[in-house]
């Protein structure tokens, strides 16, 4: 077939191309496969927006102002209590670090009795497993309305919460980075007639210790986000006071405080990128 | 030490202050560590002070609140008797006391409320993508048509992302009242700002080849982006956006607890008012819910992934 210049491509062998080769052209059907997902989508997003009533949204425009209106406009801020802020803060942060340590701590055990190659009983791993599991499972603001009811209101339930859910998910990541690992530094312990726990603290810390660093104080940044909003079912912090005062229709001081967690979020954040480049080093930085 | 130094023979002992210098260098650099590490100890402990002091944590009030903790776990268990089981209702509709029919009465509005989330959770990872995949573009660096469209994209997205949901969520129950449209409202502005800024990181490692073939036969900005850049990043995209629904399907299970609509309602008003099976009976529900989410979800990821063949 020799190879026709563009221009002179006619009609006639355009259709001819067309039955010799189906496949190369576009067929209605064909395009209506590819567009049918997004199709589906978006009658799926017009359907449940009817079914959520989207039309209060628009009803309500008017409460909307004033509701920002109301965050914008700060008043009378010199009887805004402040200390109670801050010592909400201060308590927020305490809470997600005894909460982080307590799981870090509980994790460092669970993580070893969980990892496939330091626990020789299957059947332990796969309870300590199925245990974590659940843990896991269920959010940490579930847990703090939980540990609310059990010991009563303020930080206590809090730490709980943050420490339980932490347990879960930090175990799992210790116990694959403990899988993880380069047998060879093991055998070599192994080989000189360790002990069992000679193993483990000369084979493996070394070599899972600085993804457990890493792990926990990352897992200490997301806790402040955590803290902050475990106080909405009670388990103290700063949380408690946002809600305190949003019932008591003080949006502005809401606003203030809302501002001043975001701060403290992204100054968090950086600190503890700093902190985990200084303690660990780039190349273990998730 | 007693092997021979061969640098005995050369005048002078320039070898020996060699070793001298490491040793001293060694012993400096030990100290330095040293220092460091108690610094950072103290650091450790002044914060752990600060923080049991703060937040009360004294060990009484923990052995006062463990047996309390083990006590409420005692009280949320179902009492369950093996041979009354499976026992239906009583022909005047009384459940049997000791039964699963007894234990989960209010079934049917769990599964109601658990169907509920499900939407809520499909609803807003649909609307948050779609916010996300519009921002993405211009808030990827190499895409960007010009640097203060980016640096607003951007900000934007940080801003939807840093405040928490069940806060955005108290706001828009305030705002517009109780039901499931304020949760699916905050969590689609907290999906937007979460995938945008993952979207737009997809983008940045787009190959920029496509898109200057498009540019070099005319194309406008938004066809480099629909003919250039979304092909390539399609596969991705739709990963994250799976991955995000996973995540909002928790979200919405306790979005509920401002009154946000979905379980989460149910959820913290039978923890909140009762100390009884019920409250295991919804945790049970919303873990298994959770958790049949999630696989499924990672079967369609990895099968589409797998077809597309893409790593």
């Amino acid at each position: 077939m020799s190879i026709a210049s563009l221009s002179a491509v006619t009609e006639a062998q355009v259709a001819g191309l067309r039955q010799a080769h189906p496949g190369a052209f576009d067929t209605p059907l064909r395009r209506l496969r590819r567009w049918a997902p997004l199709i589906l989508a978006v009658i799926y997003v017009i359907g449940s927006m009817w079914y959520f009533e989207f039309g209060r949204l628009l009803d309500a425009s008017d409460r909307v102002l004033r509701l920002l209106r109301n965050f914008v406009v700060w008043q009378d801020m010199e009887t805004w209590s402040y200390r109670q802020i801050y010592v909400g803060i201060a308590q927020t942060l305490a809470m997600a670090f005894l909460g982080t340590l307590l799981g870090t701590i509980g994790a460092l055990g669970a993580g070893f009795l969980a990892a496939r190659n330091v626990m020789p009983f299957g059947i332990v791993r796969q309870i300590v497993r199925r245990i974590l599991d659940i843990l896991r499972g269920i959010d940490s603001l579930v847990w703090g309305l939980v540990f609310v009811r059990a010991v009563g209101l303020g930080p206590l339930a809090g730490v709980l919460a943050i420490f339980v859910s932490d347990l879960g998910t930090l175990s799992k990541l210790y116990s694959e980075a403990i899988e993880n690992i380069d047998r060879k530094q093991v055998e070599g312990v192994k080989a000189t007639g360790a002990s069992q726990l000679g193993v483990i603290r000369y084979g493996y810390i070394p070599q899972v210790l600085p993804v457990f660093i890493s792990q926990s104080l990352y897992f200490l940044e997301s806790n402040t986000r955590s803290a902050t909003i475990l106080g909405i079912v009670g388990a103290g912090g700063i949380g408690m006071i946002i809600i305190e005062r949003f019932r008591a229709q003080l949006y502005d001081q809401v606003a203030f405080v809302v501002l001043n967690v975001l701060i403290l979020i992204f100054a968090i954040d950086w600190l503890s990128k700093r902190v985990r480049l200084w303690a660990i080093g780039e190349k273990h930085d998730p | 030490m007693t092997y021979a130094n061969p640098a005995d023979g050369v005048p002078g002992d320039a070898p020996r202050d060699a070793v001298s210098t490491y040793e001293r260098h060694r012993a400096e650099l030990r100290a330095s560590k040293r220092l460091w590490n108690i610094v950072a100890l103290l650091a450790f402990l002044v914060c752990l002070g600060l923080s049991v002091w703060i937040s009360q944590f004294y060990p009484e009030r923990l052995a006062n609140g463990l047996p309390r903790i083990f006590e409420y776990f005692g009280t949320i268990l179902p009492d369950l008797q093996w041979n009354l089981l499976f026992e239906g209702r009583t022909p005047d509709g009384r459940a049997v006391p000791g039964s699963l029919t007894f234990w989960y009465t209010d079934f049917w509005t769990y599964l109601a409320l658990i169907w509920e989330t499900i939407l809520m959770a499909i609803t807003a990872t649909l609307l948050g993508a779609a916010v996300a995949f519009v921002l993405s573009f211009p808030a990827a660096v190499n895409l960007a048509p010009n640097s203060w469209v980016y640096w607003v994209s951007r900000r934007f997205l940080e801003i939807c992302r840093g405040i928490p949901e069940i806060l955005l969520a108290l706001v828009f129950v305030f705002m517009i009242g109780i039901g499931p449209l304020a949760g699916v409202l905050a969590i689609a502005i907290h999906t937007a700002g979460a995938l945008g800024k993952l979207f737009a990181e997809v983008n940045e490692n787009a190959s920029s080849r496509p898109v200057e073939g498009i540019t070099a036969v005319g194309g406008t900005w938004a066809e480099k982006m629909a003919y250039g850049v979304v092909p390539q990043v399609a596969p991705n995209f739709f990963s994250y956006a799976m991955l995000r629904f996973e995540i909002n399907v928790r979200a919405s299970s306790i979005i509920g607890f401002v009154g946000a609509g979905g379980i989460g309602q149910e959820l913290n008003r039978v923890i909140s008012f009762y100390s009884d099976d019920r409250v295991m009976a919804v945790l049970i529900l919303v873990v298994l819910t959770v958790t049949i989410i999630d696989l499924i979800s990672e079967r369609i990821r990895l099968g589409y992934i797998g077809r597309e063949n893409f790593a």
